[in-house]
This record gives structure tokens, sequence and C-alpha cells, in this order.
């Protein structure tokens, strides 16, 4: 079998970094292919540190990146798509393109690692006014602050005295049709709220929950240490709106807390979006017919005991493109997708 | 939104009482943090009767929400028991310590709402700060305690005999609970002083911190022990 010591790994973010550096740790090679100019995925272009450490994302993966790229089992591949894919397990033809320069490669076994996008807060029932004002921001357009070391109102560029941020935007919402919780957002939420706190240590902090999610560590190392040295106000209960108030923005809610409704100005809103997946996703289930669980992410067939193998032999799925993940979880199964792809090699070039 | 009970209190004053209440040395270790388990409510006995609970009071001090805080201060502190149960909070907060300062900086600044609440306990107040007993047996009378049945009557009207039936001499007392030593007296009294329990009684009730002044002052000066 020609190359069935090849291993193709889709989108470079943390999980298919980790498949990448596992399959070459192994004695197998790697074609990692990366839609994007830059290695790294979601949590590297988008975040400017980590959850739950705080540590600067860029430095903190730099190894990970290093050792794909200075890895002679590791053919890197960026700003290149998967257009077609034939054939089966241990002899699989993918048809790459790269700035129109297309080519076949046949590899043995494929992790498909394309991750999430963040939920688009524009949509259907959202009334919070994203598209409208100014001063109403995602976690997302924080971090693009935080890398530049600042917080400010978008509409004055002055640092906010009082900031609010909204969870479960776009997650568990029946109406939306997202009934799953994208696990992260409620750590992140908390780190950013420690950040502000950090840069702007007289601003108010709220942050408006229907439950606080923050597994394990996260627990005391951000929700605790948030609410206990930081001050940041936990309130649960969830924004019905946000209406314009002269230069500020009326957050409207009920604070179950207390038991009464709540009317709050608020000088800057962020809200906790949460994930769907991404658009290379959906088209890596297309291409390679790989079916979607009920949320719409790609389907695994172990449930909870085998959490990389997708419906079809040979290939394998590692972080958020197989549902809402942590990088931990993202990095657990990019190094298990590859270790299952080597096994399944390893196998046939054992039957041959 | 708090109520408009307090709406002709300034904020000045509503900030300035919470900060007395942050300075306390306890405070930090009263307050961590707080998740809404609801254990403390669960717990506490004043809130299976009252509209009371040790989590809100909680909460309101977690936020720094002086409005609420000042609502708390005058409507809530006095449905505890003071019994601690709440302490077994698992992030191990304090309600009930939280609500001891609360009380005390509502009594230093003699709330008109404290007042109120503290106006049926003038007597307790006097009989513990005076004897360092609280309810003394004479004030066991049949009018006082209707509830206790019959026999209070009985009792009351042979208070001294029954009293010297008990075993333990210390409790053969009628106007204490129990014998108190003149010296432990002094030196309670010197506490009370000293440590500005006294000085806090009048804010709330001059004459009764007048009347306990002076009981204090002529024993002191007898017994030697200065109070300064």
């Amino acid at each position: 079998m020609a190359n069935a010591d090849t291993i193709l790994i889709v989108g470079a973010g943390p999980a298919g970094l980790e498949a990448a550096r596992t399959v070459a740790e192994l004695g197998k090679k790697a074609i990692l292919v990366e839609a994007k100019a830059d290695l790294g995925g979601t949590p590297y272009a988008s975040y400017a540190t980590l959850t739950p450490d705080l540590k600067e994302t860029e430095a903190s993966m730099k190894h990970m990146l290093d050792a794909v790229q200075q890895n002679p089992a590791v053919d890197v591949r960026v700003n290149t798509r998967i257009v077609k894919s034939e054939g089966a397990l241990g002899a699989f033809r993918v048809s790459l393109s790269q700035e129109s320069k297309e080519t076949v490669e046949e590899v043995g076994a494929i992790v498909v690692a394309t991750g999430f996008q963040h939920f688009d807060p524009g949509r259907e029932t959202q009334m919070y006014g994203y598209y409208e004002y100014d001063d109403v921001i995602t976690l997302v357009d924080a971090e693009k602050m935080f890398k530049e070391g600042k917080v400010v109102r978008p509409s004055t560029q002055e640092p906010p005295e009082k900031v609010a941020f909204i969870q479960c935007v776009g997650s568990r919402d029946r109406q939306i049709g997202n009934k799953y919780c994208s696990k992260v957002c409620c750590g992140i939420a908390s780190k950013q709220s420690i950040e502000i706190k950090r840069m702007l240590p007289n601003s108010k902090v709220f942050i408006f929950y229907i439950d606080m999610r923050m597994y394990g560590f996260w627990e005391d190392q951000i929700y605790w240490k948030a609410q206990e040295e930081y001050k940041v106000n936990y309130i649960r209960g969830i924004v019905t709106e946000i209406i314009k108030k002269g230069d500020k923005l009326l957050v409207k809610g009920e604070d179950t807390t207390m038991g009464r409704p709540m009317e709050v100005l608020m000088d800057l809103v962020i809200l906790s979006v949460g994930m769907e997946p991404s658009k290379g996703t959906i088209e890596m289930s297309r291409i390679f017919q790989i079916p979607r669980e009920e949320h719409g992410f790609l389907q695994v067939v172990g449930g909870p005991l085998d959490t990389v193998s997708t419906p079809v032999a040979g290939i394998f799925v590692a972080g958020a493109a197989a549902g809402p993940k942590d990088i931990e979880d993202s990095v657990s199964m990019g190094a298990a997708a590859a270790a299952k792809a080597v096994g399944v090699l390893n196998r046939s070039a054992l039957h041959v | 939104m708090p109520s408009d009970r307090y709406t002709d209190v300034a904020l000045e004053e509503k900030q300035r009482l919470f900060n007395e209440v942050k300075a306390d040395a306890r405070y930090e270790s009263y307050l961590y943090g707080c998740y809404e388990c609801g254990i403390c409510v669960a717990a506490c006995p004043s809130a299976r009767f009252y509209d009371f609970s040790p989590r809100k009071i909680t909460q309101t001090l977690a936020r720094e929400d002086v409005e609420l805080f000042y609502e708390q201060l005058n409507d809530d502190v006095w449905n505890c028991s003071q019994c601690f149960s709440c302490n077994r909070c698992p992030r191990q907060n304090s309600p009930g310590g939280l609500i001891t300062i609360m009380r005390e900086v509502a009594v230093k600044n003699g709330l008109r709402t404290t007042k109120e609440a503290l106006a049926g306990y003038t007597r307790i107040i006097y009989k513990i700060m005076t004897t360092g007993t609280q309810v003394s047996p004479d004030m066991l009378q049949e009018d006082a305690f209707p509830d206790w049945g019959p026999q209070v009557k009985a009792v009351s009207e042979n208070l001294d005999v029954w009293r010297r039936v008990l075993p333990p001499e210390t409790l053969h007392t009628t106007g204490l609970s129990w014998q108190v030593e003149e010296r432990t007296m002094h030196e309670l009294y010197a506490i009370w002083k000293m440590t500005g329990c006294l000085d806090m009684i009048g804010e709330l009730d001059e004459g009764l911190h007048d009347i306990m002044e002076e009981i204090m002052d002529d024993a002191l000066e007898e017994s030697g022990l200065v109070a300064e």
C-alpha cells in the first residue's frame, strides 16, 4: 500500500497540531493542511491569553508550532483546502487546493480537526444590539483590545466604569437551535473579568449568567479568583435586552439571586458567544461523508469511551469539530486521534 | 432594584456605614464569595419563620450594593438568631458573622430602626451588662409568661424554696440566673467600658446607658479596678 504511512490532518489548531506532532513521534508521516495562512487555529488567532492560566497564547503555543514546522516528518501546507476525497481506509485519495493549484495526496488515515466558529450574536432572537451599538462587543472583540494592552469603550475610546458580560449567547437556547453548553465561555468571561480588573482596578465588572460552569480546577483558578480577589459580581439572571440610554447601555434582566427585576446602566457589554461547527467542519462532513450528530458537530461512535472515532473507517476527529471543547480536551483528542490513526495503519499493513 | 423606603437617606451616608462594616478586622475572613448554593438559608432557623435570607446578606456585601446593604441593615439583621448554623458554607463565608458586624455598626450609629428593634430588650441588656447573666428566675412571672402554663404561678410563689432544692449552691439565686462573684462582675464592667460596649448602648438608649454607667462606675471605684 503506497502511502499507508502518511496521515492527513485537516486543521492546524491545538487539536491538529498535537495530532501532527504525535503522528511524527509515533514514526509515521503527516500532512498538516490549514486553510488559513497561519498555524495555531482559533485560540492563536483570536485570544490574547489562554484560559485558565492567563498566559500569553503565542508564547504558550510556540512549542506546538515549532514541533510541526521544524519536523521533517510533518509536511505543513497552509492556505490549503480539501476539495475532494475518494477511496477508503488505507488508501484515501484526497484532492488539495493551494492557491488554485490542485494536488492529489494518497493517505492511509485522516484526522479532521477543523474546529468551531463563534456564534454570530446578530442572529434571530438576540436583542443585544451587537450590530447597532458600538459598545456591545464579543469575547473575541475584547481579546483584540487585550492584545493591544487596553480595554476601552469603542464609542469613546475611554476606559469603561461598568462592564457587563452576558453568558450563554448562542448556547443553551432552543429558539436559536443550539441546545448545548459551549463549555468554555464561563471560564473565558471570568478570565477576561480578571484581566479587566487588573487593567482598570476601579471599574465594576458584572457577569450575568444562567449557571456558572467551570469544571475541575477552573473553579478556584478562575471563578473563585475572579469573585474573591477581583470582586467581580456574578449575578444569576440573563439579560433580556439592551437599550441605548444617552451614551450608556441599559441592561434589563432579572436578578434571580435577589428575586427582583433589574435595570442597570453599563458602559461596555461583552457577549459570551458560544461555539458552532465551523464552515470547515461542515465542509469536511460533506467531503468525507462523516455524519453530523444532532447538534451539528461531527459524530463519534464510542460515546464517552471513544471520543475520536467517526463512523467512517480510517477517519478520526479531534477538538471542537466534534462539539464544544476546551483546549485541554482538544489537545488530548489530537493525541488520541493520532494514536488511533497510526494504530489502524499498523493493523492494515499487517493484513497486506 | 432596592425599595423606596430609604430614599430620604443620602447615598453618602449609606456608603459611610458600608465602609464602616467593611473596615472591621473580621470582615475579610467572614466574606469570600457566594455561588448561591443556599445551604445557609437551608440551615437557618430564622429563614423558616421570617422573610430573611443569610444568602442575600452575603451576596449584597460581596456585590458592594450599598443601597440594598442599607435596606438590610435596617430591616433584616435583627431577624438573625446568631446561631451560626450558616457557617457550614462551602466557601467558608460566615453570614452570621457579617450580620454581627452589621449589628454593631447599626447600634454604634444609633439607627432608628435598630432602636425600635431593640426597644423590647432593654431589661435583658440591663441584666446582662450589670450581672453577666441573662434571664433571672424572678423574671418568670405568671403574667409575663402565660404560655408557660399554670405551674409558673406555683413556682414563682415559692421561688426561693424551689431554687434552694437545686443541688449546685451557685443556683440558689432568684435575682440572678446563677451566683456571680463580685470580682467577676467588676471585671465585666471594666470590659464593657474599655471595649466601648457601654458607649454603644449610649447611642441606642441614653437613659439605660446612664443608669448602667453609674452602677459600673460606683462599683469600679469601690473595687479599685481602673477602667481607663
